[in-house]
């Protein structure tokens, strides 16, 4: 009881740390917390039936679902994975043991925007599958699987324009990061689909700011710029000249007579 | 009077099959399990309720203390069975009528043989709490033996009893049970448990939907490097496949779909028809067209139809076609757990439609492949153009100022590295079936010296003629 006590007293002065604003101090008042929970016998692995267990529980699952909230606006995402995956389990197997959280939509929103953003989209899959039917219906998880089939069709205006539109400001900055590697796809997009673009075109395309920032990511990129128009000759040079895969032909070869020896 | 002599009867040939296997080797070398269930399969339709309970009093005498528990539950069970399909039989009275004919050494193999007997009865007239109350007896009783002999009666226990808890819906209960009879049997060298737990395992976390958890232990447990039953290995496959693809390696899950089609025996319908949608989503989805023939097999028409839409409506990359037919059955898709490639594969029919157009037209403008394709704005149209682009899908060029796309000369595919590589795609192909095939190959234990023997017996006969020969040359010389 008195650990337990003692833990709601600590997640309070997390949360008034959070409401401060004060991130590096929730930060370690986070890890202080958390090393309290593990002397408490309800929380996963031990699962042990206390007269508290469901407080318990409920206390854990909210500290894990701060704790994810605040790595996103720490934007560290590698504490946030590890906090995603130890709340994981309070949604698959304790779910039947607590009452449905408010924030389970919201986070595992901006899971699947981690993975989106990381180009993890093999794991994006398959954490899809383990959603159950009333999570799909929910707004941030349509959300994130809206955003990865404009990705995977091509469609990247969409995404663009879904900056707009999110379900919530926790998502701003894994947005941001989408929208860089939505800028170097359209790139990549580009110099095979045009000749030559005029420069404003290409600002509009690829979202910036001003003529001056187009052109300085042109010039990265390696594309001439001429007259106010970019085009991307320095691509259709190294795409023309095919060579024959030399290597390739002679390690395919010898595969080839070594099988063959075997079966002679 | 007669039904007991009749009882008798089956009773004898179900223990002469417990205890012995017939003798003469049939073509295929089968194991002793294998000639069982094939003996089973036979004896099952001749069971009944009565039948069993006599079978199991001959086989588990009532004088050897250690197999009275299991004699009794599986007589309780068998009478309860038949007071509830109102024979009129006499309920089994138990411990009375036989008591000195014990056998010397009671076979573990006979009682597991008794148990199984019961829960596949059982389990056949859709029993499935009783069924699992004795599966559970008997792998309580099957974990005090160590026993080689065991194996390939456990293994179908054990597949009996997860079978018991998905009827019954209470399988993620029994997750726990399973990985530690997994972990026994890769101690003990059991290959027979170890397949047949792994796949139960993977069957049990894919019914959940875990496909994390289902490929971490698939990559981490221990196979054994031959196969022992061909279906074990085709359901590994399913699972695999299954797991490759929802994890986009499309490839690799239609070889494993494949190889699972090409070995499932012709009778079992149920599993071909769930290899068949899996793998005509994962050609659908590597943008290749399931063969017309393959949806459309004996047996798998009808339930395979909602599959053929889809496969139809891709093929001509007709997007408000394929919405249609993904609305309409929706329900199946998701039924099949498919639901969630099938929304995968809207990018394949924009795909397919972008391809049809940029080779019929040279030059078209982007407005017009936004209306044939059904996409809802020219900007979204000219990305998605782009994209394809860049993914080789199609060859064209994009003029942004004309909002036009047109098409590039097509180039000689045979200047290109493109029939290389499909040639050696098929010299691998037939390769591997090659070391496949020597690797399938079984032999017996004996074959191999016997043959030697023969050899030598007969090279024996040849020394003789020789020398008979000889003798008669000397003869002839002589004379």
């Amino acid at each position: 009881m008195a650990k337990l006590a003692e833990a709601a007293k600590g997640f309070d002065q997390f949360k008034a740390a959070v409401a401060r604003n004060d991130l590096s101090t929730a930060k370690r008042l986070l890890t202080t917390l958390k090393l309290k929970l593990t002397e408490l016998a309800a929380p996963p692995p031990v699962y042990e039936r206390t007269p508290t267990s469901q407080q318990e529980l409920l206390l854990a699952r909210e500290v894990l679902e701060q704790a994810v909230l605040l790595s996103v606006r720490l934007q560290d995402e590698a504490a946030f994975e590890r906090n995603f995956m130890q709340l994981k389990t309070y949604y698959t197997d304790s779910r039947s043991l607590l009452p449905a959280s408010k924030a389970e939509a919201l986070t595992t929103g901006l899971n699947l925007m981690r993975l989106l953003v990381q180009n993890r989209i093999a794991e994006f899959h398959t954490e899809l599958e383990v959603l159950p039917a009333e999570a799909h219906a929910s707004r941030d998880v349509q959300h994130a699987e809206l955003l990865e089939r404009w990705l995977m069709e091509g469609a990247y205006n969409k995404v663009l324009a879904a900056r707009d539109s999110m379900p919530d400001p926790a998502y701003a900055y894994l947005m941001e990061r989408l929208l860089t590697t939505v800028r170097e796809e359209i790139a990549g997009c580009s110099e095979r689909a045009y000749d030559s673009l005029s420069v404003a075109d290409a600002r509009k395309l690829m979202l910036f700011a001003s003529d001056q920032e187009a052109t300085a990511f042109a010039e990265e990129r390696g594309w001439e710029v001429k007259g106010g128009r970019v085009f991307f000759t320095g691509m259709e040079a190294s795409t023309d000249a095919a060579e024959l895969p030399s290597k390739e032909l002679i390690s395919h070869a010898l595969t080839y007579a070594r099988e063959l020896e075997r079966i002679v | 009077m007669a039904k007991t002599k009749e009882g008798e009867a089956a009773k004898k040939a179900a223990a002469e099959a417990a205890a012995k296997p017939p003798d003469e080797p049939p073509p295929p070398p089968l194991t002793p399990t294998e000639q069982l269930r094939a003996n089973t399969e036979l004896l099952e339709k001749a069971l009944d309720a009565e039948i069993l309970a006599e079978y199991v009093r001959g086989a588990l005498p009532a004088a050897l203390p250690a197999a009275l528990p299991s004699r009794s539950t599986l007589l309780a069970h068998l009478s309860k069975a038949e007071e509830d399909m109102e024979m009129d039989a006499p309920a089994p009275s138990g411990a009375a009528a036989e008591n000195g004919t014990a056998p010397v050494g009671l076979l573990p193999e006979v009682e597991a043989y008794a148990f199984l007997l019961v829960v596949t009865f059982l389990v056949d007239r859709k029993r499935y709490a009783e069924a699992k109350e004795v599966a559970t007896a008997a792998l309580k009783r099957l974990g005090e033996y160590n026993r080689r002999t065991l194996d390939g009666l456990a293994a179908r226990i054990y597949f009996y009893f997860s079978w018991t808890h998905e009827c019954t819906g209470t399988l993620s209960e029994i997750r726990s049970l399973l990985l530690a009879l997994h972990r026994t049997a890769v101690l003990r060298h059991d290959e027979y448990g170890q397949e047949t737990l792994l796949n139960l395992l993977l069957r049990n976390y894919l019914h959940y939907n875990l496909y994390d958890q289902a490929e971490k232990l698939r990559s981490k447990a221990q196979r054994p490097e031959m196969a022992r039953s061909t279906p074990q290995l085709c359901r590994y496959l399913l699972y695999l496949g299954r797991i490759r693809a929802i994890q986009l390696e499309y490839t690799d899950a239609k070889d494993c779909l494949q190889q699972a089609a090409r070995k499932a025996p012709a009778g079992a319908l149920g599993f071909r028809l769930a290899v068949a949608k899996w793998l005509a989503l994962v050609r659908l989805l590597l943008g290749e067209v399931p063969e017309y023939g393959e949806l459309t097999a004996q047996g798998l028409a009808a339930p395979l139809a909602p599959y053929l839409a889809l496969a139809q409506a891709v093929r001509s990359g007709d997007l408000t076609a394929f919405q249609h037919v993904a609305e309409t059955h929706g329900g199946t898709f998701a039924a099949d757990k498919t639901g969630n490639l099938v929304a995968r594969l809207r990018h394949n029919v924009i795909c397919a439609g972008l391809r049809r157009i940029n080779l019929a037209y040279s030059r078209i403008s982007l407005q017009d492949v936004a209306a044939k394709l059904g996409l809802a704005s020219v900007e979204d149209t000219e990305c998605i153009v782009a994209k394809a682009i860049r993914d080789g899908g199609i060859e064209a060029t994009l003029d942004h100022a004309a909002r036009t796309m047109s098409s590039r000369e097509t180039a000689d595919v045979y200047a290109t590295p493109e029939p290389a590589a499909a040639f050696h795609a098929r010299v691998a192909f037939c390769l591997d079936i090659h070391n496949e095939a020597v690797r399938a190959m079984r032999f017996e234990a004996g074959a191999n010296k016997k043959e030697l023997e023969t050899a030598e017996s007969a090279r024996q006969r040849a020394i003789d003629e020789e020398e008979l020969a000889k003798e008669l040359e000397e003869e002839d010389g002589v004379l």
